[in-house]
């Protein structure tokens, strides 16, 4: 009796290895990377569009009701790094991923690593589209390669220095142009019980960033091989160039996006934030009663006569691989992108800065903005966005994120340097793309 | 049971009388009625304990391949590739000696408080029994997550109604985030250990106060002698509770990423897995958790049979 038991017992444990052995590798026999023909389904399609992009539905809104064929459902999730790239992943494994979903362009890479995207490369408008964007943003979703589009640029984030207006002139303090100045100001504004900003730890994008204005790259594919180099000059550079301002208490260190983070804007504790053209609504919401008292200025530069600026985040829309309409989510993902219909809603719902050309000549773009006593800082945008310095991401930037991250906290508490947390980054960085057997140099 | 089932099973029986002699139809019919029973928790034990541990250790045995910069993944047979790489992982070892300081200091307290609270409760000198009985539980009626940020509120340094406190000693800082952890997870559970002590102390019969108070004990005496002892067994099961709660902590941490910069992605095993799955490197997060169960289950067995032994004496 009790050997019958065991037997049964044995079966099912086999039966569930061989079903756990079936899921692990369904995965595995999807097919290559060249662009799907990308055929039109018949019949009434339904689409689904994973997205964090707030007002999302009510502009979907506008594209079901032109279009009873392809229906698509909004679903509304935190941002990526929030969780959603997480599920994002789960969801191709299991194999029921959504549709369409908004990857931003320093995570495209990953995606397409794990093999998650579609080609839409051979769908009807997909290549014409390249005109509409700037060749740095078009280079994002195909990887500079021939016949290739991951995605499509729906907006994008070029920084500037947003500044407590009132307060610099009222303490006489020069509108810092280079870094140097900024550095000059922090003192003054130290002494004056205040900080020139905050460096949060967690924000590695944002020091990506500001990496890129510099001229650096942490990545490079041009050989075949990934090569990964998080401490090159540049780099090491501006590292050191925060590492001081933070060994001399000049900024903050809260946890950026937090309310308390809020708080040290609101109540003028912090003077500036170098940060990306979304920003102007994360303070604006953040700190409502500073209205009236922001501008934004161009970048601080590290060589005044060749200015630059770098980009902070930015979102593309993909077709995530699995999908069986293809052409019809192209279809719909050009006309969300490209047309000054869904571009002029998504700017009115979301405030969203548009990738594409087209949505450069909105008109909600040359208005004066209240908050910034009604510079027309879209204006001021939209001319950093023609000098920002390309900048490649590598494929496992969550990782990358969380461990320099990790370095970042650590300095901030007084162990290690900013250097230290970029050199960990790098041995820990190309110890994931070797365990995910990436080829690296 | 169902009806259906029941003359299924006499005529099952009643089709090889010979084979099935009265006296084991009973049995046979008991045995039938045990299996239904027990099917619905089977299927759900299989579907959501038993499943996922064998489907994590499959993935935890296998390994990624691919060809060129952005070659298709594939799924390889990588034997214990995944558990070299965990035992090397510096970083998992000093998450679990971070929970392991953490358990040695927070899960004593907790549960002396607990004692405390449960003999409090039970004492005849104590008045409004049922006001601090629900008192004390209410924090574990409150969601982890929920606590957890109403406490990082309060730790917070430009925030916190007591910033008086926060603004001059940094509550979140590098060295003191752990035992705010500790704050937050002893204000949840002492109320729910001590509602387990003290429903073991209401089984205390009778007699054996009355015994003691014959033979002239005090209340104290009483507790020391009598009631501690009889408790035992409920003090070891909260303290195995515990000691898994400790292994497995990451709500906590990972709320508190919000209010302070100190908190790694690294600094509780569950987070460090939680991260690795996110990269996304299923397989050695797989690992990552098997390695954890069984860690988990070692030393829930060593608290058991430490504490047993002294049980016994």
């Amino acid at each position: 009796m009790a050997l019958k038991n065991l037997r049964i017992a044995a079966v099912a444990t086999a039966a569930l290895v061989a079903l756990a052995g079936c899921s692990a590798g369904g995965s595995s026999d999807s097919s290559g990377s060249t662009a799907s023909d990308c055929a039109a389904s018949t019949g009434k399609v339904d689409l689904s569009f994973t997205t964090w992009v707030p007002g999302m539905d009510k502009v979907v809104d506008i594209w079901n009701k032109a279009n009873p064929d392809i229906q698509v459902t909004v679903s509304t999730v935190p941002n990526g790094n929030s969780g959603t790239y997480q599920n994002f992943f789960t969801q191709l494994k299991a194999g029921n991923a959504p549709d369409l979903g908004q990857v931003e362009y320093d995570t495209l890479p990953a995606f397409r690593v794990q093999d998650g995207l579609a080609n839409i490369a051979s769908c009807d408008g997909v290549q014409a589209a390249k005109a509409d964007f700037a060749d740095g943003l078009w280079n994002q979703v195909t990887f500079g390669e021939d016949n290739s589009v991951y995605a499509i640029p729906q907006d994008s984030g070029p920084m500037a220095l947003y500044y407590r207006k009132d307060l610099f002139e009222k303490n006489n303090i020069p509108i810092p142009t280079t870094w140097d100045e900024y550095a000059a100001d922090a003192v003054k504004i130290k002494a004056l019980g205040g900080q020139i900003t905050n460096f949060p730890k967690g924000d590695v994008n944002w020091f990506a960033g500001l990496v890129s204005q510099a001229g650096g790259q942490w990545f490079d594919t041009s050989d075949g091989t990934w090569d990964v180099n998080l401490t090159s000059d540049v780099s090491t550079k501006v590292a050191n160039y925060w590492q001081d301002l933070l060994d001399k208490q000049l900024v903050s260190t809260i946890p950026g996006f937090t309310d308390q983070w809020n708080n040290a804007y609101d109540t003028g504790a912090d003077w500036t934030w170098v940060s990306a053209v979304w920003g102007a609504n994360t303070i604006s919401s953040g700190a409502p009663s500073t209205t009236g008292d922001w501008a934004v200025a161009p970048m601080p530069q590290w060589d005044a006569a060749a200015p630059t600026s770098g980009a902070w985040g930015g979102s593309s829309s993909v077709v995530f691989k699995g999908t069986k309409h293809p052409a019809e989510a192209s279809k719909f993902l050009l006309w969300l992108n490209t047309s000054t219909e869904a571009l002029t809603a998504l700017n009115t719902e979301a405030n969203l800065f548009p990738a594409s050309s087209t949505g450069a000549t909105l008109p909600a773009l040359s208005e004066g903005v209240p908050f910034y006593g009604d510079q027309k800082i879209y204006e001021l945008f939209s001319e950093q966005s023609k000098v920002v310095s390309p900048f490649t991401w590598g494929p496992t930037m969550t990782q990358t994120y969380s461990d320099v991250s990790d370095g970042f906290a650590a300095a901030i508490g007084g162990s290690g340097t900013l250097l230290d947390a970029l050199k960990d980054g790098q041995t820990k960085t190309v110890a994931a793309l070797q365990a995910q057997s990436i080829p690296v140099k | 049971m169902s009806t259906s089932t029941l003359p299924a099973a006499a005529a099952a029986a009643g089709a090889r009388p010979a084979k099935t002699p009265r006296p084991t139809r009973g049995k046979l019919r008991n045995k039938r009625a045990v299996a239904i029973l027990i099917l619905p928790f089977g299927l759900l034990f299989a579907a959501f304990y038993l499943f996922p541990v064998i489907y994590a250790v499959v993935e935890s045995l296998q390994v990624i391949k691919r060809e060129g910069t952005f070659g298709i993944p594939h799924l390889e047979f990588g034997g214990l590739t995944q558990y070299v790489l965990v035992f090397q992982n510096t970083e998992f070892w000093a998450s679990i000696a971070r929970v392991l300081a953490f358990g040695v200091v927070q899960v004593p307290i907790m549960l002396g408080l607990a004692l405390l609270f449960a003999l409090l409760l039970d004492s005849p000198l104590v008045k409004g029994k049922k006001f601090f009985r629900l008192a004390f539980f209410a924090p574990y009626a409150v969601p982890g997550v929920i606590a957890a940020i109403m406490w990082g509120y309060l730790y917070s340094p430009s925030l916190s109604p007591f910033q008086f406190v926060t603004s001059q000693v940094n509550l979140l800082d590098g060295g003191t985030v752990l035992w705010a952890v500790a704050n937050v997870v002893t204000w949840v559970y002492v109320g729910y250990n001590m509602l387990i002590i003290y429903s073991a102390l209401l089984a205390i019969p009778a007699e054996l106060y009355e015994a003691a108070r014959l033979d002239g004990a005090s209340q104290m005496r009483i507790a020391w002698s009598i009631k501690i002892p009889l408790v035992m067994p409920a003090i070891v099961l909260t303290a195995v509770f515990s000691v898994i709660g400790t292994l497995q902590l990451i709500t906590e941490p990972q709320v508190f990423k919000q209010f302070t910069s100190s908190i790694t992605s690294t600094f509780t095993p569950n987070l460090l897995v939680y991260t690795t799955a996110a990269v996304p490197n299923l397989n050695l997060a797989a690992a990552f958790s098997v390695v954890l169960a069984i860690a988990t289950f070692i030393l829930s067995f060593a608290v058991l049979r430490l504490t047993q032994r002294r049980v016994a004496l």
